[in-house]
């Protein structure tokens, strides 16, 4: 007899539709998988076959052929092992067909015949349409989000063939609440002191501006970078679809209320590996950090510590938005569209005030060296920060909390928006002119500037357009872009090189 | 051929030697021909006393020597030196300098890049820490322009730092020649991007070490390399220098030979300045202008040939008190912004015009000021 069970299987962040074909026919025992499956499905065999008889139900031994259409990609994964038990119950017989209409089945199998979660149900559940789903009970959340259908949820492959067989009905589950709790964030007023460098933060977040703190250790750089997701806006309902994928097929929890909502903070250690910062591994393709951190914050400590191949993979993502990851057999698109924050120490020994590094030259060098250009060309802001001083730093005044400064970003946000469609980090140099125009004494502070040798033609670009977001954030008319928005922006572009250029003062 | 040696081939190749040290180069000459002594070092002969009690102590040397003096054949180093155009003069010898001479630390022979009769002037050394901040690197380049332009001999070690800055300075003056006192092989200069100004130096003035071409610059050989440099100045100046640096050494190299030291004052916070703070403490004299120096040297010190005149627009308002509060010690933007009660945006704008008029420079974040003698030499 023939059964064909509709389940999914994953690549990258999406799901593809797989049917789980079952023929069971006389011959020589035999259980064989086809389709293109690899290592981790044909191992489905054995748990399948213990799973169904720890279920109380005979195995046929006959000659079963399992294929999984369509057959012309690798895939990959445990979460067809429940399509294929049911797949071979329905084809033995053991089944009614018609019971299994009009479902389809996620799951990894025990050998008890337990069910148990793979990641991401999300995806896969999405792209299976108007049927009902049988998942895992640990996946209800994940399923919840996508389903377009009912949710069936289970515990062990017997409760199912119980509810098959029309002896029980499906186990009721609470479903899981849609919607967006309030997340405690980290919030801004904490952080004392550092005013550009709190200035800093509101424009990256209103202009979506790459920045790099600098700074020695113990100033604040990870405080300071962890506070930037509370000033982003919620995730539109669409974009939190996209992140709550990703972050399902990565198989990262998702927050109790199923949707992402919340622009995400990935902080990823610097012995991170380039697979695991950019996505792939040799079969799977597994989502990096940089798709976790789609539509949030990306935050690198110890940026020059980074393996530097795994830094220079972060660059063709930072300009498309999206990463390609391709292996011998698949290939995947993962979003990847993500503000960089990252921080570093000015040297290896830490820095500080003039006068007080201790590194040869030779080692500050090789240090600053490890960070190639074309990624500190991405940094619009590179803030220089230092540790507050004990007056400011025991200081009670009230600093601005996170709540008040969001709300100018996103007031700062909406007008880019309104202006020119994208925010102001992606203002092409041609279009500057048109939208970020600077009045003449801002001309000729620039031009000053570039005279000295202190900013480059690229660097141009780049001041003037944190200087369009400074001059949105801040009260009052704002159509040109004054002298007082570009000395701030210069300011907020310092030179990462501490004074190493003492020859020049002769 | 080796009979048409001359005996300074000998020391050449001996110098160089493991663990040679001035004390044990000086054991090995007393008394004796240079050839001789290169014969005793390489085992050909008995080795007499005091040199048979070193082998005893490090039995590894003399085989150690042996084989250098395979290596570092008179004929083969002499060469050397020929061609990289560097002298060999012996403590004997009327070219050596006198105030050298009568130390008890002398090294027998040195090495010499230039004219060494400039060291019969006038001498002031000028020392501080490699690290420097732009103001300490500023500060030595006014002081070696100043004595220079008042005929004084600037010995400093181009290194990093202050020593190059006040090297600078003082072939900025294009007066009086430098002098510098290094701590390994003349034809190799370090650090390198001091190439130029190394160049510079000795084909103005003089350059001398105490070890032969081709020694490397390794870290026990600096603080041997300021008892020399001490030796060599009749006052030292030290602009900036930490808690442990090996300006301090040079500092009590000269203490020791009765070489006055002067110390540049920095603020107490800064930790460029911690040493030189200290050595003020300790009884060394202030030096806050170059004329302080020079009165103590006795020297007619009217400023003849100094222009007064400064281009840069004098800030004003905030722009003033902005400069004035770096001036004592670098700040932060966010400093400045506090201190001042101003905005970001107004901090930015003040140091704008103060970096655009030349009056600042950020360093790393910090805003230090700008002496005027930024551009000179």
């Amino acid at each position: 007899m023939l059964a064909s069970i509709p389940s999914a299987v994953l690549f990258g962040a999406q799901g593809h539709r797989v049917t789980v074909e079952v023929h069971v026919a006389m011959g020589l025992p035999a259980f064989n998988i086809v389709g293109l499956p690899d290592e981790s499905i044909r191992e489905a065999r054995d748990r399948v076959r213990a799973a169904v008889m720890s279920s109380g139900q005979p195995w046929p031994s006959q000659k079963i052929t399992v294929n999984l259409a369509p057959s012309l990609h690798r895939k990959t994964g445990s979460g067809l092992d429940l399509a294929i038990a049911v797949g071979v119950l329905v084809a033995a017989d053991l089944v009614d067909p018609a019971a299994t209409d009009g479902l389809a089945f996620i799951g990894e199998l025990g050998l008890d015949g337990s069910l148990r979660p793979v990641p991401g149900v999300a995806p896969m559940v999405g792209v299976l349409g108007d049927v009902d789903v049988v998942v895992p009970v640990e996946s209800s959340v994940e399923a919840h989000v996508a389903a377009v259908g009912a949710v069936r949820l289970v515990t062990s492959l017997t409760e199912l063939i119980g509810v098959l067989a029309a002896e029980r009905p499906w186990t009721e589950h609470e479903p899981p609440l849609l919607g967006s709790a309030p997340h405690p964030v980290p919030d801004l007023a904490d952080v004392h002191g550092q005013r550009s460098a709190r200035a800093a933060l509101e424009i990256a977040a209103a202009g979506s501006h790459h920045s790099l703190f600098v700074g020695p250790p113990g100033s604040g750089k990870t405080m300071l970078a962890s506070r930037l997701p509370g000033l982003l806006p919620r995730l539109d309902r669409e974009r939190s679809l996209e992140v709550t994928m990703v972050h399902s097929a990565a198989g990262v929890g998702l927050p109790p209320e199923g949707l992402v909502a919340r622009p995400p903070f990935r902080a990823p250690h610097h012995t991170s590996s380039m697979v695991s910062l950019v996505g792939g591994g040799s079969r799977s393709l597994r989502p990096g950090e940089i798709s976790l951190a789609h539509c949030g914050v990306l935050f690198l400590d110890e940026l020059a510590e980074f393996a530097p191949a795994a830094l220079d993979g972060l660059r063709q993502p930072l300009e498309d938005g999206l990463v390609r990851v391709a292996r011998a057999h698949v290939h995947a698109t993962l979003p990847a569209a993500f503000l960089l924050v990252a921080a570093m120490n000015p040297c290896p020994c830490g820095g500080g005030p003039p006068g007080s590094c201790q590194c040869g030259e030779a080692r500050a060098n090789r240090y600053l060296r490890r960070v190639s250009g074309p990624l500190l060309d991405r940094f619009d802001l590179r803030v220089s920060v230092q540790r507050p001083a004990v007056d400011e730093f025991l200081a009670v005044r009230p600093e601005e909390p996170t709540a008040v400064v969001a709300e100018r970003v996103g007031t700062a946000r909406e007008l880019a928006l309104a202006r020119q469609g994208v925010l102001n980090a992606a203002l092409a140099g041609p279009d500057l002119d048109e939208f970020a125009p600077i009045d003449a004494a801002a001309a000729a502070l620039l031009r000053a500037e570039m005279e000295q040798d202190r900013l480059t033609g690229r660097g141009y670009h780049r001041v003037r357009r944190v200087a369009r977001t400074i001059a949105d954030l801040r009260p009052g008319p704002a159509d040109v872009v004054g002298d007082e928005d570009v000395a701030t922006a210069l300011r907020l572009r310092t030179s990462i090189v501490p004074a190493r250029h003492w020859e020049q003062v002769a | 051929v080796s009979g048409e040696l001359p005996a300074e081939a000998y020391v050449a190749a001996l110098a160089g030697f493991e663990r040679m040290t001035s004390s044990r180069l000086r054991g090995l000459l007393a008394g004796r021909e240079p050839a001789a002594a290169f014969a005793i070092a390489i085992g050909s002969g008995p080795a007499p006393p005091p040199l048979s009690a070193v082998f005893q102590r490090f039995p590894d040397l003399a085989a150690a020597w042996r084989r250098d003096g395979a290596e570092r054949a008179p004929e083969r180093c002499w060469e050397v030196c020929l061609a990289a155009g560097i002298d060999v003069v012996m403590a004997g010898d009327e070219r050596f300098p006198p105030q050298l001479a009568a130390d008890p630390a002398c090294p027998p022979a040195l090495f010499v890049r230039g004219d060494l009769s400039i060291l019969d002037a006038r001498r002031v050394g000028i020392v501080g820490t490699r690290n420097s901040t732009q103001q300490g690197a500023a500060t030595a380049v006014r002081f070696g322009h100043e004595f220079a332009a008042a005929g004084v001999v600037v010995v400093s070690g181009l290194a990093r730092g202050i020593d190059g800055a006040a090297h600078r300075g003082a072939l900025g003056a294009d007066a009086a020649a430098p002098a510098a006192v290094v701590g390994n092989g003349l034809d190799v200069p370090y650090p390198r991007r001091n190439a130029e100004l190394w160049e510079r130096v000795a084909d103005r003035g003089v350059i001398v070490s105490e070890w032969p071409p081709g020694t490397r610059p390794d870290a026990f050989r600096f603080p041997l390399r300021n008892r020399i440099l001490a030796a060599l100045c009749e006052l030292l100046v030290v602009v900036e220098s930490r808690e442990r640096g090996g300006s301090l050494i040079t500092a009590r190299e000269a203490a020791i030979r009765g070489v006055d030291v002067f110390a540049v004052p920095g603020s107490v916070r800064s930790r460029a300045s911690a040493g030189t703070n200290e050595l003020l403490r300790d009884g060394a004299a202030p030096a806050l202008d170059p004329t302080d120096v020079l009165i103590a040297l006795g020297l007619d010190h009217r400023r003849a040939n100094r222009s007064s005149f400064d281009p840069r627009p004098m800030p004003r308002g905030d722009d003033a008190a902005v400069l004035d509060a770096c001036r004592s010690e670098p700040l932060t933007i966010d400093a400045l912004a506090d201190r001042f009660d101003l905005s970001l945006g107004g901090v930015a704008m003040v140091v704008a015009r103060l970096e655009r008029d030349g009056w600042l420079i950020d360093s790393g974040g910090w805003f230090e000021v700008v002496d005027r003698w930024r551009g000179a030499g």
